[in-house]
């Protein structure tokens, strides 16, 4: 007798070896737990996120030496660092429909083996222009960002998501320092161990963050799942999980102010740490004449603060919402990425190089942190269409990075100090936008919860019609709808609770 | 057949001796003559001469002077230097020249350095393979006994426009280095189709679950 899986399910239910919700998100984050599906998919995502910060950062802590051996000129280098982080600003909202079509497992598998193919090919460029291309297809595989975000935001509920996506999010972003220390290493094994000629060795090193990025691509496709009760493909066909349609996902996403707000502000915190991970080395370099090695740690701290710096935001995200709900979220969202403004300003006016280094690091820490605090609002923007809200935000990082470089950091309009500080104004001011979101259902920093006394299943279920809530394509909304009551933090005079509502039944 | 290379004109200045900090280029003597003979391999017309690196036996220079006896009486070391020429410092701040000549980035590849004599030195050098494709012009700092640099000369004119020389550099790459990468690209495509139809299978099996 055949049986339907959710059938199968109600007479066996799963278990699972962390704590879950009613969407069987686990509600608990244990950090050292790799067990099925849920911390097995946190530890495939940011390792292949890392593998792919890696790549695309692969090149600055060898450009001594390919701005040799490719006779490049300045702007060559500058034209090529902003083609790393532009390509991207597209991928990640394709990556977003990607995610919401065809789930995070099989996008990001897809997406970092795509690109693996231009880190092989850097090998073998050989002039500015090839070096341009190989660094912009690269830099397609940041997209892998937003499939770790959706990932996280499907397997972990409303309690820990800010700190699940604050640890993937972190750690992946560590390539960009991490690299900075493991090319030259590389390098320098290959040039004086093996006896590779310079020109040749860091050739050869390329192959070491290709090979680590395909490599990461098969864990994910054979160890992940997407979702806790299986994979989309399964569920698509079996019936639990309903196909979306692609133009319904991205209306619901665009018409939404609060995601492009996000994007916006997510340009100036992620934006000016993947900006200030294409220059600082060189500005530490010629500012203060250290050598190009020390120059080099230097630049590798930067990103390395993310171990904790991200992930720290992440869960001072969640531990805000426990007592003021959302609006804690917001609130400590603009004091954080205010404060990292305030702190590039500094950076760009203090002239000793131990006060320069210092100030870098506390500015790191808020930048970083600002990024985690994004991302634990950006869930709750949109159900339906977390997949293409997540992608807006990161593209909107990216726009930004493209922004800050193509602005302050571009031929000799500015010297780099200036333009750190200019940097640090516009993230301040641009910060600002945060006050105008506002949840009807919780209230945003200013305002409280709207008086018609929305409730949180309004809110998410408006974005299906009643003719597909019929068909009961907006259970998962409902579902989530109900877990994310969290949010009106301990206050909860606020707002009403569905009484005569639809009840929530489901098989 | 060789091509010599002028002579430095002038002897400006004068010599500064003394361990200080910062030595700045104005301040040195120009009081060293620097040539270069070439020999024909790798000989390109009379307008551009054109140096592989990796060759052997290319270069070969001398190195003498004219000036008032008893100048160089300080003169311990000579430090020879291949340096950038003006087109190829152009929009490359590494390479770019400053006064202080601890700052300085023009002479970034050493040719020799030895003992100073006060008459002609030969050296035969061999243009090394991390030498970056540029043109250049070849510079030499007469040091005293405290390391400081206190003169020196150049195969060009002070505005660094005559007699320059360029340099072909290896590429680096090799054609095991070219099939690796397209192999190993190739490999990748293909498991991404190896993933989509395995993806399909299990879904078809799940649905006949």
């Amino acid at each position: 007798m055949e049986i339907s899986k959710s059938e199968y399910e109600y007479s066996n239910p799963k278990t699972f070896a962390l704590p879950v919700d009613s969407e069987h998100k686990a509600t608990e984050f244990r950090l050292f737990s790799v067990a099925a599906p849920h911390m097995r998919a946190f530890h495939l995502s940011w390792v292949s996120f890392f593998a792919c910060f890696v790549s695309t950062f692969a090149a600055p802590p060898l450009l001594p030496i390919i701005r040799d051996n490719l006779n490049l000129t300045a702007t060559d280098i500058g034209n090529a660092g902003i083609a790393a982080v532009s390509g991207a600003v597209f991928a990640r909202i394709a990556m977003g429909t990607a995610c919401d079509l065809f789930g995070p497992r099989l996008a990001s598998a897809a997406l970092t083996l795509i690109t693996a193919p231009a880190v092989y090919c850097t090998a073998i460029a050989s002039s500015p222009i090839s070096f341009l291309l190989v660094r912009f297809f690269t830099g397609f595989s940041l997209a892998t960002f937003v499939s770790t975000q959706f990932w996280m935001s499907s397997l972990f509920s409303g309690k820990v998501v800010g700190t699940a996506n604050g640890v993937a999010g972190g750690w992946g972003n560590l390539g960009g320092g991490a690299t900075q220390l493991i090319m030259p290493l590389v390098f320098d094994l290959i040039h004086k161990n093996i006896g590779s000629t310079k020109f040749t060795a860091w050739r050869i090193a390329f192959f070491i963050p290709a090979l680590f990025q395909t490599l990461s691509a098969y864990g994910i496709f054979f160890l992940g799942q997407d979702l806790p009760d299986g994979n989309y493909s399964e569920l698509h066909k079996s019936g639990d999980k309903h196909k979306d349609d692609f133009s319904k996902v991205v209306y619901h996403a665009i018409t939404n102010y609060r995601g492009w707000i996000l994007a916006l502000t997510y340009g100036y915190c992620f934006g000016v740490e993947l900006t200030i991970d294409n220059i600082i080395a060189q500005y530490f370099y010629d500012r203060f004449n250290v050598n190009l090695h020390t120059a080099g740690i230097i630049a590798a701290s930067f990103g390395l603060a993310n171990i904790f710096s991200r992930p720290g935001g992440g869960m001072l995200s969640d531990l805000t919402a426990k007592k003021f709900g959302m609006r804690g979220r917001l609130w400590t969202l603009w004091l954080v990425q205010t404060l990292g403004g305030i702190f590039c300003i500094f950076l760009g006016k203090v002239g000793s190089l131990g006060l320069s280094v210092a100030i870098m690091l506390i500015f790191s820490v808020f930048v970083q942190a600002a990024c985690g605090l994004t991302f634990g609002v950006v869930p709750f923007v949109s159900r339906r269409s977390l997949g293409i809200v997540s992608g807006m935000t990161g593209g909107g990082g990216n726009v930004g990075a493209v922004l800050t470089q193509v602005i302050f950091f571009r031929g000799s309009q500015y010297t780099t100090e200036k333009g750190l500080e200019l940097m640090g104004v516009m993230m301040i001011c641009c910060t600002l936008v945060i006050m105008l979101i506002h949840f009807p259902q919780w209230g945003g920093m200013f305002c409280g919860p709207s008086s018609k006394g929305v409730t949180e299943e309004d809110y998410y279920i408006s974005e299906w019609t009643s003719a597909e809530r019929e068909k009961g394509f907006h259970k998962a909304s409902m579902k989530f709808s109900e877990n994310s009551r969290s949010e009106r933090g301990k206050k909860v005079d606020s707002a009403p609770t569905p009484a005569d509502r639809t009840p929530n039944t489901y098989v | 057949m060789s091509d010599k290379a002028p002579l430095m004109l002038k002897c400006s200045g004068f010599p500064r001796a003394g361990g200080k900090a910062s030595v700045k280029t104005p301040e040195l003597c120009v009081c060293l003559l620097v040539a270069l003979a070439f020999d024909d391999i790798g000989k390109v017309g009379a307008a551009a001469l054109v140096l592989k690196a990796g060759q052997d036996s290319i270069v070969k220079w001398s190195l003498n002077t004219t000036v008032a006896p008893g100048t160089d009486s300080a003169y311990k070391m000579m430090v020879v230097k291949l340096c950038y020429a003006p087109v190829s410092q152009k929009d490359r701040g590494w390479r770019k020249t400053v006064d202080d000549l601890k700052k300085d980035k023009t002479c970034q590849h050493d040719i020799v350095t030895s003992q100073y004599s006060p008459s002609s030195n030969t050296y035969t050098w061999t243009v090394a393979r991390d030498v970056p494709t540029a043109t250049y012009f070849v510079r030499s700092y007469a040091e005293n006994a405290e390391l400081v640099k206190v003169a020196f000369g150049q195969t060009t004119d002070s505005n660094k426009t005559t007699n320059l020389f360029q340099v072909q550099a290896i590429s680096g790459r090799h054609v095991s280095l070219d099939i690796s990468a397209i192999c190993f690209s190739a490999f990748s495509i293909l498991s991404l189709f190896g993933f989509f139809f395995m993806e399909k299978r299990k879904a078809k099996a799940s649905q006949q679950k």
